[in-house]
């Protein structure tokens, strides 16, 4: 099954943009509506649009999909890291830093506190489980035809 | 043949002659050196031995390192007397029953038909538990020892199970499991009401500051229940024999110097909570008795090498517990040293039982005999151990018992004329079990010569036990540090031959004629045993667990055929239930001031739009056949509420349902390109029979109008001043954050995040499988 011209037109315009979207919102979460979980599904969606149109093996060579599943354990981890390291150093489960009063550093506008990368983590976790998810269901099908 | 048959049909290591590793796998010796993990396992037990050692002999030690602090935990470890019993027994035990597992394991697995590398996961579970073992044991706090014993647990099911390709491996490893780890759960409610009581769970603390009260009775009852089913006491005794189905070198550590230890142990550690209640002192006392009556009685009843041992550490253990339950200083001091005494000799046996089964194929006394002069090194070795058992002169056991008779005639006389029967039954069978392996007509010969590391370490610990009978000082000092701990004031521990007629001689003299009467008489009350034997098989509680364990899988086999018959029944176990306690929420609810209707102004007008909008997409909902038209009025029912969202201001929840509707569009799209044309267009043709049309639209009504006045009253509720939503607005600023609601996700509800993101993570790795084994299927 193939998506029309316009469709293909259309998803294959709208990748590069998804993905900006999701690292914007990614990186604006913390002062504007957004956090991992939008981004993540931002990003997982211009990667779904691509398979609706191209179908999976197309979208295979281009993208890195058999990568998913290590992108969303890698996501968890950084989340797991995050939780647990104040744990380690004797502070309550995801204790964050910089505490409360003190002046995180700043890159242009942009915070570096490790609530951010809590949330790096569940933006990777969520792509990576739906791009996984989606391949998944893709290959099943793409088995079942070759047996048929 | 007078011997019984094995009582319990599952058990492994049962069959007179051995299944798997029979004789013909038994003749093909297997002297494959050291493996690499057992090294590294004998290498983890010798370091542990020394370090403690080393510790030990410098006054003890202790570490306390803030764990979490914000919940009180602390990492705090003290190497006090009774951590250097219990330390110095499993990590001197273990390293001599790692060197033993160095030669047993290969030789276990080549019978078995597995590679030899599987061998590093019953020494790497081996040093888990050594190291479990450690950790309680100097375990200064309850949370933390909690999870220590947990730990044990863990490690004993890996290693109970080590033959996994065996059922009875695994039924016996998942008993094991249960039965200490359901009863860990009520060691873990007593601290936990300890911890309410007194606010803390630091042990010397708490043994400073607590005080009779039946909060702490209750407490230090259910404390005890989980240390005496660890301990294998009756009636929670039956996973023992069961457990027999594990590679011996497991049963030589676990069951002699490790997990039935921890027991004892933590009986010991909580002692002075315990002795604020003499009642619970008279229950310990009643279950040793009980313990020491059906264990010495069972092991006397036996035929499987590794079963008499077993119900003999039931029996030996009873002792102990009884010993803590007389408590003071003799009663302490008895039950430590008896702890140390025993799991020398007793660790020796079960390797002894191994080596046999290993050099003739036979794996119980009716078909063992005669081999003294074939394996004379193990004889001798075993010989000390076993008389190190049955308490005779020259051995470490002497003691034991000298100290075991002092405290119970102590106590009252018929607590003295119950020792005398207790150690006149550990007498009879352990005789026996000598006996019967050593002594008589040959009866399986010699088929495989056996390892030096399959003999040494037997006799190394025959000579401490023989060491122990002459030179008792170091042993006794050990066992007296414990002791005083056990007992929360110093105790003396003085022991020594006494060539006179005290009571305690008088009583060992009468111990020994009863046993060689017992063993004497044998044949006279055999069937009596064959009956006990038996009534414990059909009522005992084992037979309990399997009822309960089968009753338990049926009901919720029952509870999962009805969710996962189809999708509606799934989806109703869940929403069913739940909508029934909303609905009881508003019923009972008080409705003063709700259900109010909020003035309508010109500014909300764009809000009333959108959701007029989704009503009439909802309602629309209902027209369309198409499955593809189906999803998209779908759709637009969460675009139009979406853009109330957004109009109310809740730009981040907007984001979401946006995606969130778009991504189920995506999904719905891609399971209908995998549904044939036919079958959509077939289904979308179908009718539903009118008898449901009527119950799914009564369905629909009933859940709108609940739902409906669920929310209407949520809305119309005055919204409190200080609640949650205002504190999280105002420590947003707090947490560098301008997003309340990303600041709620990263950081104030951080936990839940994470626990929803694993439960997306799981889900991930099951679709995966799921999908993998469809294909191979």
């Amino acid at each position: 099954m193939r998506a029309g011209p316009m469709v293909r037109l259309v998803a294959r315009s709208l990748l590069a943009p998804s993905f900006a979207v999701a690292a914007a919102i990614l990186v604006k979460g913390y002062a504007d509506a957004g956090d991992g979980f939008s981004a993540g599904a931002v990003a997982a969606l211009g990667v779904m649009l691509q398979m609706l149109a191209f179908g999976r093996e197309r979208v295979a060579r281009d993208l890195p999909l058999h990568l998913a599943p290590r992108v969303a354990m890698c996501g968890l981890a950084i989340a797991l890291g995050v939780l647990i390291i104040p744990v380690l150093a004797g502070g309550a489960p995801l204790e964050h830093w910089p505490p409360p009063g003190e002046k995180p550093i700043y890159i242009g506008t942009l915070e570096l506190i490790t609530a951010v990368v809590f949330d790096i983590g569940v933006f990777l976790l969520v792509l990576g489980a739906c791009v996984a998810i989606i391949d998944a269901l893709a290959r099943a099908r793409a088995a079942e035809e070759e047996v048929a | 043949m007078d011997e019984l048959p094995p009582p319990t049909p599952p058990a492994g290591g049962d069959q007179v002659i051995a299944g798997p590793d029979g004789p013909e796998d038994a003749a093909r010796p297997q002297t494959g050196g050291f493996g690499p993990s057992a090294a590294g396992a004998i290498a983890a037990a010798v370091l542990a031995l020394v370090a403690l050692g080393i510790l030990w002999a410098d006054g003890g030690g202790s570490i306390d390192e803030p764990w979490a602090p914000a919940w009180d935990l602390r990492l705090s470890f003290a190497l006090d007397g009774l951590a250097a019993l219990y330390g110095l027994l499993a990590a001197g035990v273990g390293a001599l029953v790692f060197t033993y597992a160095s030669a047993y394991v290969p030789r276990h697995l080549a019978a078995d038909g597995r590679p030899r590398e599987d061998e590093a996961r019953l020494h790497a579970a081996m040093v888990l538990f050594l190291v479990a073992m450690v950790g309680l044991v100097t375990s200064e706090d309850l949370i933390l020892l909690f999870v220590f014993w947990d730990l044990t647990a863990i490690a004993s099911w890996l290693l109970i199970g080590f033959d996994r390709r065996r059922r009875e491996a695994r039924l016996s490893a998942l008993m094991a499991m249960l039965v200490t780890t359901v009863t860990a759960v009520l060691i873990l409610i007593g601290i936990l009401m300890l911890r309410a009581e007194y606010g803390t769970t630091q042990l010397p603390e708490l043994l400073r500051v607590a005080e009779p009260s039946t909060t702490v009775t209750v407490a230090c009852a259910l404390i005890a229940i989980g240390a005496l089913a660890k301990s294998a006491q009756v009636p929670l005794h039956f996973w023992l024999p069961r457990a027999m189905a594990a590679p011996t070198p497991v049963s030589a550590y676990l069951h002699s110097a490790a997990m039935v230890a921890a027991g004892v142990f933590l009986l010991s550690r909580v002692h002075p909570l315990i002795a604020l209640e003499p009642g619970l002192l008279d229950g310990l006392i009643v279950v040793g008795l009980l313990s020491m009556a059906v264990g010495g009685v069972l092991a006397l009843a036996m035929d499987g090498l590794k079963q008499v041992l077993a119900y003999s550490t039931i029996s030996q253990y009873g002792y102990v517990v009884t010993m803590l339950g007389v408590g003071g200083a003799k009663g302490a001091a008895a039950a430590c040293f008896y702890v140390l005494a025993h799991a020398l000799a007793k660790s020796a046996l079960f390797m002894t039982a191994g080596a046999v089964t290993q050099a003739t194929g036979a794996k119980a006394l009716s078909a063992t005999g005669g081999l003294l002069r074939k394996l004379p090194l193990l004889a001798a070795g075993s010989a000390a151990a076993a008389a190190g058992i049955a308490a005779l002169p020259l051995t470490i056991g002497f003691f034991k018992d000298e100290l075991f008779f002092a405290a119970s005639a102590q106590r009252s006389t018929e607590l003295g004329v119950a020792a005398v029967l207790a150690a006149g039954l550990t007498f009879a069978y352990m005789a026996r079990f000598w006996a019967g392996i050593f002594l008589g007509p040959l009866r399986s010969p010699v088929r495989a010569p056996l390892e030096r590391r399959l003999v040494w370490p037997i006799a190394g610990l025959g000579v401490l036990v023989v060491l122990g009978g002459i030179a008792v000082a170091p042993f006794a000092e050990l066992a007296g540090d414990a002791a005083t701990v056990t007992n929360g004031a110093p105790v003396d521990l003085h022991v020594a031959y006494h060539l006179d007629t005290r009571t305690e001689n008088l009583m060992a003299l009468g111990a020994w004629s009863l046993g060689l009467l017992l063993l004497a008489a044998r044949p006279a009350y055999v069937p009596a045993l064959a009956a006990f034997a038996r009534l414990g098989e059909r009522l005992g509680p084992d037979r309990l667990y399997w009822v309960s364990l089968r009753k338990l899988n049926e009901l919720s086999d029952a509870f999962h055929d009805f969710e996962v018959r189809d999708l509606r029944s799934r989806v109703s176990s869940v929403i069913v239930p739940a909508s029934v306690l909303v609905a009881l929420g508003v019923i009972v609810t008080p409705t003063g001031g709700v259900y109010v209707v909020g003035a309508v102004e010109r500014d909300d007008l764009p809000l009333v739009v959108a959701l007029a909008t989704c009503v009439f997409a909802a309602i629309s909902v209902t027209i369309p056949r198409q499955h593809i038209a189906l999803t998209l009025t779908l759709s637009g029912v969460g675009f139009s509420l979406a853009t109330a969202y957004a109009l109310m201001g809740g730009a981040d929840v907007a984001l979401v349902a946006v995606l969130v509707e778009t991504l189920f569009a995506l999904l719905f799209f891609g399971v209908f390109a995998l549904v044939p044309r036919s079958v959509l267009r077939r289904e979308a043709r179908r009718r539903s029979p009118d008898r449901n049309r009527w119950r799914d639209g009564v369905v629909a009504v009933a859940s709108g109008v609940i739902i409906t006045l669920v929310v209407w009253s949520a809305l119309s509720r005055p919204v409190p001043k200080d609640g949650m939503a205002e504190r999280h607005v105002a420590l947003t600023e707090v947490a560098h954050a301008k997003a309340t609601v990303t600041a709620i996700l990263a950081d104030f509800r951080g936990l839940d995040t994470f626990v929803e993101i694993t439960v997306i993570g799981v889900a991930m790795l099951i679709v995966m499988a799921a999908v993998r084994t469809r294909r191979r299927a």
